[in-house]
């Protein structure tokens, strides 16, 4: 957690240090593009893959690390890190707080003191006793076909098989507890397989893969890449946790909320916009019908019983009425209390005009940055044109950086419209009065036309003929560009600032905070480098 | 599939002890071991005392590793407890369940509910609210609702009128009184003693 905390505040940082330069120095162009350029590194965040192959070794740097510090077996180094979502810092500094034989407990790990005991169990307790009463099935059974747990608890194997295999179908490999009531202790592993796969091979492989998928299901810093058809990768991000980055499938996407990119906008105002664009097909309808997003895992839950206090299998209880998550509301329910919603009685004809003129103009970007996409084949065959001609100049990375400053400039400008949809929309109603609304709206617009009307010049730079123009007017071409392209940089920049600071900096009650400005594009992942400690 | 061999196993625990739970477990029909009923008396010393409380249960493909759904069919004012459905708010029947757990545990956990009620962690809003802000309602209630639901009525009715009598108001106006308030004696007398 602490992490994070210095991270965004090293960020912050960097943006005043930015803000003062322009300020001081705002007449030195060359200046302040050198120190944008090292603002842009110093945000680079460090993006890995990890692959189905790769998923084991991913994980086992951090199993590593807690195996180490405490002298423990795998699985319960896992049970441990499945508790605390993965982070091991957080384990550890749980550790320090409530000490080793609290959390163990509280996790439901349970350390047997004298392990040879556990290799003797069985004979041991043969020669004592042949049989033993299982209290699940009434049954009494030899002592070789029950198993004991390790916090002491003995029933037969055919129980604990159903056992198992009911607590894997439902979802909740991760932390399968003993069957004894209220015993916290979570299974071994080792026997859970064993015993799983005698009667389900299959279901015994998928065991394996749950418990590794924990983690990248219950890690905030991994996600799974959201590409249709799947790709099979995972991210893993190291030091931010609100970035856009590109998977090795290609595909870019909002680390947050797992769309696509959409900065800048916000994750909330992306899903509301896209939510509204979109057809509403029939699963959409069924999932909005008939669940509720978990407070704590976002996923979507449906209700399975009569009882309006529900868990998750995640393990979230909360209220189905109200969809909170705290202890229904410190007393008794009172979500059932009519509120009345002044937003509800607005204009529908002016709203829908306005939604169209913001849609609009999302469109008609996105449309244009997909016939520039087509420039990309073009400008190859310009640039090879211009290279079987002798001029002097050989080098073209002025075309393709102002290519990929078009592209990124593009894609913001058309998310900048829904961003605009919704900060002078309705949302953010009550947090500015409608004076301050009107003065924020002209600040940002008149960032938004500037960056608009150069991006434009710049695209139509790039469209022109230049494989056909004589050498003294490419150079003036070249110029134009380089020229065009570093403006627009600092357009794009500044309408991130007037983003972040006037317009989100200012929201007091709700908090929107947006994927920052890359000046060269999206961190695109590598591959996971196996540990060293293998 | 339901492992019947314990169902059949755990009536019979059940039925030996009878006399001194007051807890009983039946099957709905002779069809089916899938539905039960179970019966449990009100608490003594709550205002369900004297209650005969009937529960639906229906054993789910994978009982004992998943819990019994559990039901009240006989109306009961409690705020973990809804008025409407009688669906019960209860950890044991969710995700605390354990396959050790068998139908008798869980209907004296349902009965330990009775006489401890969680209005911090309601299922009926309605009566969680009561039950904080007014408990000489909610306590009224309930054994309002005890009497006129959870009691064989037409022999209830007779003492009552009886008792009335014996109080020395005239029979005629303590069994209209008594009908006007749904069977509760203690609201009847107060609407005689107010006049």
């Amino acid at each position: 957690m602490e992490d994070y905390v210095s991270v965004d505040s090293d960020d912050d940082y960097d943006y005043l240090y930015y803000d003062d330069g322009t300020e001081d120095g705002g007449d030195s162009d060359r200046l302040e593009f050198a120190e944008t350029k090292a603002d842009a590194d110093s945000q680079s965040v460090n993006v890995k893959v990890i692959t189905r192959e790769s998923l084991l070794a991913a994980q086992r740097e951090d199993l590593r690390k807690v195996m180490d510090v405490l002298s423990l077996k795998e699985h319960h180094a896992r049970s441990l890190l499945i508790h605390y979502r993965w982070d091991v810092n957080q384990l550890l500094s749980g550790l320090v707080e409530k000490g080793k034989d609290k959390l163990y407990a509280e996790v439901g790990v349970t350390i047997l003191e004298h392990r040879d005991l556990v290799s003797s169990n069985f004979s041991s307790s043969k020669a004592k006793k042949s049989t033993v009463l299982c209290e699940i099935c009434f049954e009494k059974v030899p002592t070789n076909v029950a198993t004991t747990m390790d916090c002491g608890h003995v029933f037969c194997n055919t129980c604990w098989t159903k056992h198992f295999i009911v607590k894997i179908k439902g979802g909740q490999s991760r932390r399968i507890r003993c069957m004894a009531h209220k015993c916290n202790s979570i299974c071994d592993e080792e026997k859970i397989r064993m015993l799983v796969s005698t009667r389900d091979p299959i279901l015994a492989e998928k065991f394996d893969r749950f418990l590794l998928e924990s983690y990248i299901e219950d890690n905030k810093k991994v996600k799974w890449c959201p590409s249709t058809p799947h790709c099979g990768n995972a991210l893993r991000i190291d030091d931010c946790n609100l970035c856009e980055v590109e998977c090795a499938c290609g595909l870019k996407f909002c680390f947050k909320c797992s769309s696509e990119a959409h900065s800048p906008c916000s994750c909330q105002m992306w899903e509301l916009w896209s939510q509204k664009c979109r057809d509403e097909s029939e699963t959409v309808n069924w999932i909005t019908v008939n669940t509720k997003p978990c407070p704590k895992c976002l996923k979507p839950v449906e209700k399975n019983g009569g009882c309006n206090h529900v868990h998750c299998i995640c393990g979230q209880h909360f209220c189905w009425h109200c969809g909170r998550p705290d202890k229904f509301h410190g007393g008794y329910h009172s979500c059932g209390r009519y509120t009345e919603d002044e937003q509800k009685t607005r204009n529908a004809k002016r709203d829908l005009q306005r939604y169209m003129h913001y849609y609009d103009r999302y469109k008609a970007h996105k449309h244009s940055s997909e016939l520039e996409s087509k420039l990309q084949k073009t400008m190859k065959k310009k640039m090879s044109e211009l290279e079987a001609r002798e001029i002097t100049s050989k080098d073209y990375s002025w075309a393709t950086e102002g290519l990929n400053r078009l592209f990124r400039s593009r894609q913001i400008l058309s998310y900048s419209y829904p961003f605009a949809y919704y900060m002078f929309g309705d949302i953010f109603g009550s947090e500015m009065t409608k004076q301050e609304k009107v003065i924020k709206q002209h600040l940002f617009e008149d960032q938004q036309q500037q960056l608009e009307a150069h991006v434009e010049r710049l695209s139509s730079f790039l469209e022109a003929p230049f494989n056909e123009y004589p050498d003294n007017e490419v150079i003036t071409l070249r110029m134009e560009i380089i020229n065009f392209s570093t403006v627009v940089d600092k357009l794009c920049r500044k309408l991130y600032e007037c983003i972040e600071n006037d317009l989100l900096g200012c929201l007091t009650r709700t908090s929107q905070s947006i994927a920052p400005y890359m000046s060269n594009g999206m961190d695109k992942a590598s591959e996971v480098t196996d540990c060293k400690g293998l | 599939m339901i492992d019947f061999a314990r169902v059949q196993k755990e009536l019979q625990e059940c039925g030996k002890d009878v006399e001194g739970s007051g807890i009983r477990v039946a099957p709905k029909s002779d069809a089916t071991l899938a539905r039960l009923v179970g019966t449990i008396p009100g608490p003594i010393g709550t205002p369900y005392e004297g209650g005969v409380f009937q529960i639906d249960i229906t054993l789910p493909d994978g009982y004992p590793f998943e819990p019994p759904k559990m039901q009240f069919s006989t109306k009961v004012w409690h705020p973990n407890i809804s008025s409407q459905s009688g669906a019960i708010c209860l950890d044991i029947l969710k995700d605390q369940w354990s396959p050790a757990l068998t139908l008798k545990t869980a209907l004296l956990s349902v009965q330990a509910l009775l006489s401890a009620p969680e209005p911090d962690d309601p299922q009926d809003a309605v009566v969680a609210k009561q039950y904080l802000k007014d408990y000489q309602t909610f306590i009224s209630t309930a054994r309002y609702w005890t009497e006129t639901f959870a009691k064989t009525s037409s022999r209830g009715i007779e003492e009552k009128v009886q008792k009335l009598v014996e109080m020395g108001f005239p029979e005629a106006q303590a069994r209209t009184t008594l009908e006007s308030v749904g069977g509760d004696e203690n609201l009847a007398l107060e609407k005689l003693c107010s006049g």
